[in-house]
Formats: C-alpha cells, sequence, structure tokens
C-alpha cells in the first residue's frame, strides 16, 4: 500500500516552498483538528457504554447547564482558532506574489480555453500549450485569464490552485525544488471536457530549461519528405483556420486551438489525455469526438493520405 | 389542573375565518388536494421529498457507476454533467430543504400547542408551488436536455453562450417557483411562532427545534429573496441577452453572480444545518433521560449562527481571486462561525453524560451525527484556512466536506427525527430491528463512500470531473467510493421499506411511546385534526416532565406569574 | 387552575401585520441584491447614465410617490376614525399619484429606448431597466392592491374587522416607496 507522500499529484507532496508552506499549514490544522475529534467522538461513545439505561428505573440527575463549563468550551476553541487565524494570513503571504518580487522572476502568461491551456511566455515570444516548462528554483509569475468560461489552474504539488476568470486576470506564482514532471488539472468545472484539460509542468535545471525555450522559439522545421509537405500544405489550407504552427508558412488563428509548433517535443496530446505517439496522433486526427467527447474540434473525416502527412508533418522535430 | 381550551391561540377566533369544508375531512384525494391543514401539508412535504429523494439517490449511484472505474464510458459527458447538476440541485431544493419545512409544518403548531399555522391556505399554497417548481426543472429533460451547469451555474458557463440548450432556463424557472413557495411556508412558520404560542409558552421555554426552524425561517426569508434576484438576471441574460454575468467587453461580471449565488449559498446550508441541530436537540435529551445542558446556549448559539452566515459567502470564492484583505476577513468570519456550533456540539455531548441513555434508533443516529458532524465540520475549518482552501477547494476533499455535514449530518439527524417522530404522525412505532440495519449499513456505507474521497482530493483529484487519469491509489479508492455508495443505497432501501412496513403493521404507539415532555406529545398520535383537546399547564421547556414529576419540576416562574 | 399568564407580543400585531412585516423583509433583500449588483457594475457603465438619465424630472415624478405615502397615511387616519368616504377619496388620491409615478417612469423608459438604450444594450441597460422594472412591477402590484380595497370599501364590504388589511396594505406601500428613495439615489445620484 502506498502511503500518501507517494503519489502523484498529492498537495501532501510538496516540491516547492509554497507548497510546502500550504502543506504544513495542513498538518498543523489535522493534529489539532484530530485531537478535537477524539475527544469528542470519544466521549460520546464513553456516554453511551457507560450510561446507558441498565433497566434501573428512576431518572438520572437533571442538570440543566454551567455557566462557567459554556464560557470554557466558548473561549478555548475561540482561542485556538485566533492563532489558526494568525497562521493562515501569514501562509497567505507566503504563498502569494511578492509585492516586490526580487530579481528576475520568469513570465508566464496562462490564457485557459475550453479545454486546453495556453502558456505564453511574453518575455521570449514563445507559445506553447498544456505542457508548461519552468526552471527550477526560480519563481514563476503566471498572469491568468480565460477566454471564456471560468477554469482553474491548479498543480497540487507545485502550489496554490487559481481560478482563470474571463476579463478578470489574475496572478499567481510556482516554483519547483526540484526537477521532474508535475501533474495538474483544472479543478473549475468548465463544461463537457472539464476532465480532460490537464496540466503538465516540466521542472528543468535552468540549462535545460534555456536550451527548450531557444529550441521552441525557433520555427517548426521545413518538411524534408512528400508527405510532410502535404501535411504541411493541408495544415496551411485547412488546420490554420484555428491552429498555429511557427514556420509553416501561413500564420495561423492563436485563440481558438493550440499551437502546434514543435508538437512532436510534447509527451501528451490533447492536453495530457493521450500519449504522444504517432499512432495516437492518428486516432486523435480520425475523430478527436470519440477521444474527447464535446471537443470544439470536429471530426473532420480526414483521408488517410491527409492523416498521413499531417502526422508526418506534426510529428517532425 | 389544565384548563380545557378549545382554542389553543392567545388571539379571539377570527369571524372570517373559514371552518375546514367538508371536502377536506378524511383521508380520500380530493382531501390530501384541497386540504389546508398543516399536518397533510407537512405529510405532503415529506412524502414528495423522500421522491425525489430517491431521484436524487439514483443519480448519485449513476455518479458513481461513471466513476467506479478510471475512463470509464458509463454516460456520455453531457449526460454526465446533467446527473451531478441535478443531483445537486434535487438534493438540496428537492430534498433536504422541503422534508425540513414538512417536518416543521407537521410538528411546530404542536409543539407550541397551536391548532394550525397562522396562514393556512398560504401553507397550502406554498406546497403546490413548490411541487410546480420541482415538475418544472425535471420538464427539461422532455426538451432533451437537463440543466448541467452544475448546481451553482457558475456563470458565463451558465450563459447562453456556453449553455444554448433551454434545460438551464426550466431550471431557472423551476427554482424561482421552489423559492417562492419556501418563503410562504418561512413566513408561515414565523407568524405561528410569533403569534400561536400556547399560554404560558414563553420564548425560553420553547422547543429547540421550534427554535431552530424559526431563525431557519428568517435565513430563508433573507436568503431565497437575492437567489430569486440572481436567477431572474440569469434568466434575463440567457433570454433576453442583457449583460450582467457575461464577462467581456459589455462590462458584465462572471464573479457577481458568484457573490449573488453564495450570498444565497452559504446561508442556504445553513438553512439544512439548523433543523437538524434542532432534532438533535430534542431527541438526545428525551433519550438520555435529562434536559438539554445549555438551553439557553443552544438557542443562543443558533442565533449567532444565523447572524454570521450572513457574513462568510466569500469563503466560497477564495480561489476567484478578490485580494487577499478580502479573502482574509472572510476567512476570519468563517472561523468564527465554528465557535457557535462547536457549542452545540458540546452541550448536546454532555446531555448524554450522567444520563440513563436508552440506545433506540433515534439516539444511535444523534450519536452518529454527533460524530460525522464534527469530521465535517473539522474539514469546514479547514476551508477556512485560505491557503488550505488554495489547495484543496474545488477537490473531491470539498466533496467529502460537505457529505459529511448534509449526509453524515443532515440526513443522519432527519432520520433520527422521523424514527423519533413516526410514532406521531402514524399512530405506530418503526421497527427496531430494521431500524439497526438501517443503521449500521447506512453508517458503514456513508463512511465508505466519503472518507476516502477525502484522500482523493488530497492527492489532487478534481471534482465534476466525468473521469479521472489512472494515477496510483485513484482507481482503488474511486472503487471504494462506489461499493459505499450501493451499501448506503441498501440502507435507504431498508429505511423506506421500514417506513412502508411500520405504517401497516408497526406496534401500536399511544401518545407519549418515548416518554417524552414537550406539547406534542400531550395529544393523541396521530393528533386529531383540532390538534389538542386540551392543553397541559405550561411552565417550563418541559411541560409534560413537570406534570409527570412535580416535586422536581423544572418550572421556572416568570416574572409575570405569581406562585404557581 | 389557569395556565399561567399568555404570553403577548407587546404590540397590537395580529397575524396579517406580523406576516406582512416578514414578507417585507424578504422583499427588503431581493433589492439589496439589486441595487448592490448594480453599484457593482457601475464601474462598467461609462458615460452612459449622466447622458441618458433624466434627473430633474424622474426627482418631481418621485415626489408624487412620496407624497402617495402622505395621503395613504391620511386614508388609514380616516379608517380608524370610520370616516369611510374620507378613506375612499384618499385611497383615489393615493392611485392616482401612484399612477403619475409610473407614467415618469414611462417617459423615462421611452426617451431611454428612443435613443437606442434597450433593455439589453449594454450592462447599465441591463442594470438600470431590471432595477428600476422590478421596482415597478411593485408599485403595480400595490396599485391593484390599493384599488381591490377601494373598490371593496365603494361596494361597502370593507368594514372595521378588515383593520388589518388596511394597515397591511399600508406597510406594503411605505415600504414600497422607501425602495424608491434607495433606487433613486443609487441609480440617480450616485452610481452615474
Amino acid at each position: 500500500m502506498h502511503n500518501l507522500y507517494s503519489f502523484a499529484n498529492s498537495v501532501l507532496s510538496p516540491a516547492s516552498p509554497y507548497a510546502r508552506d500550504i502543506a504544513n499549514l495542513f498538518w498543523i490544522t489535522f493534529w489539532i483538528s484530530l485531537v478535537i475529534l477524539v475527544a469528542v467522538s470519544g466521549f460520546v461513545i464513553f456516554n453511551m457504554i457507560r450510561y446507558r439505561d441498565r433497566g434501573q428505573g428512576g431518572l438520572p440527575p437533571q442538570t440543566h447547564g454551567n455557566t462557567l463549563v459554556e464560557i470554557t468550551w466558548t473561549a478555548i476553541p475561540f482561542a485556538i482558532l485566533v492563532v489558526l487565524f494568525v497562521l493562515t494570513v501569514q501562509t497567505m503571504e507566503a504563498v502569494s506574489p511578492p509585492r516586490h518580487p526580487k530579481g528576475d522572476p520568469v513570465n508566464v502568461d496562462v490564457i485557459a480555453h475550453q479545454w486546453w491551456w495556453e502558456f505564453r511566455y511574453p518575455d521570449s515570444k514563445v507559445t506553447t500549450a498544456n505542457e508548461l516548462h519552468i526552471p527550477v528554483g526560480e519563481s514563476v509569475h503566471i498572469t491568468l485569464t480565460s477566454v471564456d468560461v471560468i477554469h482553474d489552474f491548479w498543480v497540487p504539488e507545485l502550489g496554490r490552485k487559481m481560478d482563470a476568470v474571463p476579463a478578470h486576470p489574475n496572478t499567481l506564482v510556482i516554483e519547483a525544488s526540484k526537477p521532474g514532471v508535475y501533474l495538474g488539472t483544472c479543478a473549475e468545472y468548465c463544461g463537457a471536457g472539464h476532465a480532460w484539460m490537464r496540466i503538465r509542468v516540466y521542472a528543468q535545471t535552468p540549462a535545460d530549461y534555456q536550451k527548450w525555450l531557444a529550441a521552441q522559439a525557433k520555427p517548426h522545421a521545413p518538411p524534408t519528405n512528400i508527405d510532410q509537405i502535404v501535411g504541411m500544405g493541408f495544415f496551411n489550407s485547412s488546420c490554420s483556420a484555428c491552429h498555429n504552427i511557427n514556420g509553416s508558412g501561413t500564420p495561423g488563428a492563436h485563440d481558438v486551438g493550440p499551437d502546434l509548433t514543435h508538437l512532436a517535443d510534447r509527451d501528451t496530446l490533447a492536453a495530457g489525455v493521450m500519449a504522444n505517439t504517432p499512432a495516437d496522433l492518428r486516432k486523435w486526427l480520425q475523430d478527436p469526438q470519440a477521444v474527447k467527447p464535446g471537443v470544439h474540434m470536429p471530426n473532420l473525416h480526414l483521408t488517410d493520405k491527409q492523416i498521413n502527412g499531417l502526422v508526418a508533418y506534426l510529428e517532425e522535430q | 389542573m389544565a384548563q380545557k381550551s378549545i382554542a389553543a391561540s392567545p388571539e379571539p377566533a377570527d369571524p372570517h375565518e373559514l371552518p375546514f369544508p367538508p371536502l377536506n375531512r378524511g383521508w380520500g384525494w380530493l382531501a390530501w388536494f384541497s386540504t389546508t391543514d398543516h399536518k397533510k401539508i407537512g405529510v405532503l412535504y415529506m412524502v414528495t421529498s423522500l421522491f425525489f429523494f430517491g431521484v436524487g439517490g439514483i443519480e448519485a449511484l449513476l455518479i458513481r457507476l461513471q466513476l467506479a472505474a478510471p475512463n470509464a464510458r458509463v454516460l456520455t459527458p453531457q449526460e454526465y454533467d446533467a446527473i451531478f447538476t441535478m443531483h445537486g440541485t434535487t438534493m438540496i431544493f428537492l430534498v433536504v430543504m422541503p422534508i425540513f419545512i414538512g417536518l416543521a409544518n407537521f410538528m411546530v403548531p404542536l409543539m407550541v400547542g397551536a391548532r394550525d399555522v397562522a396562514f393556512p391556505r398560504l401553507n397550502a399554497l406554498g406546497y403546490w408551488v413548490f411541487l410546480l417548481g420541482g415538475i418544472v426543472i425535471y420538464l427539461a429533460l422532455f426538451t432533451g436536455s437537463l440543466a448541467n451547469a452544475g448546481w451553482f451555474s457558475y456563470a458565463p458557463l451558465s450563459e447562453s453562450a456556453f449553455s444554448s440548450r433551454p434545460g438551464l432556463d426550466y431550471w431557472i424557472v423551476g427554482l424561482i417557483e421552489t423559492g417562492v413557495g419556501t418563503i410562504g411556508a418561512a413566513v408561515n412558520l414565523l407568524v405561528t411562532v410569533v403569534r400561536y404560542r400556547a399560554p404560558g409558552l414563553t420564548w425560553w421555554r420553547l422547543p429547540l427545534f421550534v427554535w431552530m426552524m424559526f431563525i431557519t425561517s428568517l435565513l430563508i426569508l433573507f436568503a431565497l429573496t437575492p437567489l430569486n434576484a440572481g436567477l431572474i438576471m440569469l434568466l434575463g441574460d440567457r433570454i433576453l441577452h442583457m449583460h450582467f454575468f457575461r464577462a467581456n467587453a459589455m462590462g458584465g461580471s462572471a464573479i457577481l453572480w458568484q457573490h449573488i449565488f453564495w450570498f444565497f449559498g452559504h446561508p442556504e446550508v445553513y438553512i439544512m444545518a439548523l433543523p437538524a441541530f434542532g432534532i438533535i436537540s430534542e431527541v438526545i435529551p428525551v433519550f438520555s433521560r435529562k434536559p438539554i445542558f445549555g438551553y439557553k446556549f443552544v438557542a443562543g448559539s443558533g442565533i449567532a449562527i444565523g447572524l454570521l452566515s450572513f457574513a462568510v459567502w466569500a469563503h466560497h470564492m477564495f480561489a476567484v481571486g478578490l485580494g487577499v484583505p478580502l479573502n482574509a476577513a472572510f476567512g476570519a468570519t468563517s472561523m468564527l462561525i465554528a465557535v457557535p456550533t462547536g457549542v452545540k456540539i458540546f452541550n448536546w455531548s454532555t446531555t448524554m453524560f450522567q444520563g440513563r441513555l436508552r440506545l433506540d434508533t433515534p439516539l444511535l443516529f444523534a450519536a452518529a451525527f454527533i460524530i460525522q458532524f464534527v469530521i465535517g465540520g473539522i474539514t469546514g475549518v479547514m476551508f477556512a484556512a485560505v491557503p488550505l482552501d488554495w489547495a484543496l477547494t474545488d477537490s473531491y476533499f470539498v466533496v467529502a466536506h460537505f457529505h459529511y455535514v448534509l449526509f453524515g449530518g443532515s440526513m443522519f439527524a432527519l432520520w433520527a427525527g422521523m424514527y423519533y417522530w413516526f410514532p406521531k404522525l402514524t399512530g405506530r412505532m418503526m421497527d427496531n430491528r430494521m431500524g439497526k440495519w438501517h443503521f449500521w449499513l447506512a453508517v458503514v456505507g456513508f463512511n465508505m463512500t466519503f472518507f476516502v474521497q477525502h484522500i482523493l482530493g488530497i492527492m489532487g483529484m478534481a471534482r465534476r470531473t466525468y473521469t479521472y487519469p489512472d494515477l496510483p491509489g485513484y482507481f482503488a479508492l474511486n472503487l471504494i467510493s462506489t461499493i459505499g455508495a450501493f451499501i448506503l443505497a441498501a440502507a435507504v432501501l431498508v429505511f423506506l421499506w421500514n417506513l412502508v412496513w411500520s405504517f401497516r403493521h408497526g406496534e401500536v404507539a399511544g401518545d407519549n411511546p418515548w416518554d417524552a415532555w414537550t406539547l406534542e406529545w400531550a395529544t393523541t398520535s396521530p393528533p386529531p385534526e383540532h390538534n389538542f383537546d386540551r392543553l397541559p399547564p405550561v411552565r417550563s421547556a418541559r411541560p409534560l416532565f413537570d406534570l409527570a414529576h412535580p416535586d422536581i419540576a423544572d418550572h421556572v416562574p416568570s416574572p409575570a406569574e405569581g406562585h404557581a | 387552575m389557569t395556565t399561567g399568564t399568555a404570553p403577548t407580543t407587546g404590540t397590537t400585531m395580529n397575524r396579517h401585520k406580523i406576516g406582512m412585516l416578514f414578507f417585507i423583509g424578504s422583499e427588503i433583500f431581493f433589492f439589496l441584491t439589486l441595487l448592490s449588483s448594480y453599484a457593482y457594475l457601475s464601474g462598467a457603465f461609462g458615460n452612459m447614465p449622466r447622458t441618458n438619465l433624466a434627473v430633474p424630472r424622474t426627482f418631481i415624478f418621485s415626489l408624487f410617490l412620496f407624497s402617495s405615502s402622505l395621503t395613504i397615511w391620511f386614508a388609514e387616519r380616516s379608517f380608524h376614525a370610520r370616516r369611510y368616504g374620507a378613506y375612499r377619496l384618499w385611497m383615489l388620491l393615493t392611485i392616482a399619484l401612484g399612477l403619475t409615478f409610473l407614467t415618469g417612469q414611462g417617459i423615462e423608459y421611452t426617451e431611454l429606448i428612443r435613443h437606442g438604450v434597450t433593455l439589453n444594450y449594454d450592462v447599465f441597460a441591463s442594470a438600470f431597466f431590471t432595477l428600476t422594472g422590478f421596482h415597478g412591477l411593485h408599485v403595480i402590484t400595490g396599485l391593484i392592491m390599493l384599488g381591490t380595497l377601494t373598490g371593496m370599501s365603494f361596494a361597502g364590504k370593507l368594514g372595521p374587522e378588515n383593520e388589518s388589511a388596511v394597515a397591511s396594505l399600508a406597510y406594503y406601500w411605505h415600504f414600497v416607496d422607501a425602495v424608491w428613495v434607495a433606487v433613486f439615489s443609487v441609480a440617480y445620484l450616485i452610481f452615474v
């Protein structure tokens, strides 16, 4: 049996100073609560055993109350809650974006869509989707918004969750303490695809991160074989109505479907729902609705030739 | 000696008051449809609520079936979304609220020694409007689109741009109707308690169930109309293309919807909890054979909870981005509201201390209520600690929290009340053996279903998700939860069967089978149409106790009395 | 022998009056919601309201509504004194004043709509029409009740036993008036 700490995604397996502060507050509250629960439950069960009617007849003492006792059990919980409140405010400050950020934080614009995540690095002009890369050990300041309904960005091991509200940008800060892949999900019901709006955060060493960023900033490689030429052509004529690939020759739409530049570098497709393999991509292209019912990408009834071309073009390095 | 009193009301008989027409009498279909008798109306409310409980329960089982395994396809996502929306809507608006209103309808006039509620015809109207509302909500089935934006219907998802099918419109209209019916019931209860108390029944001698229903009715009065205002505005957005909650350049605000909804929504959860507190405050003393410990503190903490319940709503919005000052303020008030709730818990437990406990079914449910409500209350305090909310809201941790307070709490209290008052309603006792089976199946089933959900939430499983990834532990815990749900369903079936069987074959109860002390037990079971042939003297909160034990009576002389 | 002194509420309030007061309590929260929503959304109003709302004219029409509270008070006093002729006169005056107020609202609405500011034009229009519209609906409901009681009086069917109906309606009418004070302040004076 795994313990709670070894599960993926756990709020109690923090991989971030922010998540650690939250987990600490949880444990303090938990232990206080456990004591209270054991005391009250114990008292109730004790009463039920010790004072059960054994047929002895008569009435027990008809105690009406005791004001001193009442004051005591009002004052003590109040005092505990005051302490808890102070800890709460301290933790709130600690895990929120600092008023005066020090150094050069990494800035990311996170834009939520039904049902995928757009990630923009404004300082590097990189746009990608669903898989967020960040450098280890540095604060990442996220500006969070939505183009349609309310979503919520939640990566439990890296920090708090925050709603992505249309017309109401929010800011949030996360940080990874060690390299790894951290899983998250949309945490505000947003329609049919809510269950498939997953987040993957790749925390890399600063050097690896810079390498990744540089590679993303380059345009998508030009086609080198006939399949890829067919794919690029079809992409430009049809797919660019909703998707963009830098270097495909035709500027595509940015706010309908995810940016597909360097799609091959991603581990998953469709916001973390499928692995990114040619076979899976083929399945998606054949019928997106079968994989993610309700997704805004219709079944385009592509021919095999078109699918082969697209798979070749999209999966090239 | 008690004086024979024909009218148990301090008001003179109203010459314009219509006598009950002959149609109204008896037990035929016409009598039930045309009744203005609070007892029949109470039964109508309760039976209707039990029907919707079945509907909501089936919806719950469908949810659990879909979630039993990762990537299951028992339902389509759109069906699932409609089902969890309707599950929440049904349980809250069509089950818990009306069943407490029904119980109060039956019991409150009896408990204050009145002949009926203040406005019997309004009472009947309220029930039928409520029923109509419930039907309208489900009428959407015929459009092929039940409401599916969640029971709190956040904008802009609930706007026509994102929910274009008409089901949501039916939901809005139906809820406005049930709201109107509920407000009518609340006004009735309030005026009844203010004006129709028996001679000698001062405020500090009222049964605690009456106290809690009084406070609940005030909450209904002040919380349901904001909801109606918000619903009207949402309907305006959807069908008249207004701009209240459409968060775009036109200036509408999605967050405004949340403020309005939760200004209603938080008092709403206390509307569902305070009656439960009232029931527990009746059951535990009777089955411990001693008075409630700290009567005034239990009543007073109810008032405190009622007032505070209007000051905490934004704790449902901590993740929306309101800013640190607002979050901190609402965090403080949300922690504060735990104090009066704790006071009640301690008073109930201490009532049992040094009592003579009859471990009958009502007391078993009451004891389980205390423990389960404390668990729910604890996780509630965790949510009041804002950063913990930031971690755990919108996850299965909050699903666990509210089911612990609403099911492990309110539903278990309701069961305690039903086993306690069934004899008064029907004249027969509920079967004890089936009651024990019901109890243990419910305890096992409930905790199995919902305890593991705390863990799932901590492990990052979001709520209202159609399915979940096959991460370690998710499948096992969800499966346990699903199995628990079916055990809980079995408990409910036992309960329903007990109701039906006991109605026909239960042991005859008599006036006061539990040797209880409040006025409803001073008449036959079931009571006659006019409720009371005569009222006992009321000189304390336990009139029947005083009558049976005059040497150790509770009698506390009020200033207006001389010697007894 | 007796069962002790009966509890009193310390007032002459009977169930109808108390019921009406509780109902008014719930309606207060209805309007508080609409008012605070108006205030909340007003940040996004832009220049709309100031240029389109006729503040002085609406104020004049408001005076008609405010004076109707006075006339209904006189009506009540006449009723208590059993001067039913006077009662009917004051009631008719109240109705006339209420109708005049509604006419003013109608003129306001017509002008807005003629300028293209319809219900769904923008967030100001949505909020304005909803807030004032629901107040207007409450005025109309009050007028219907006023007409009913006046009619009953003309038919000789309103007597001292109906005192609680007369009083409850007066509470309701004063409430509708007070709400207008709030609505006018919020929509015409403060959040513009």
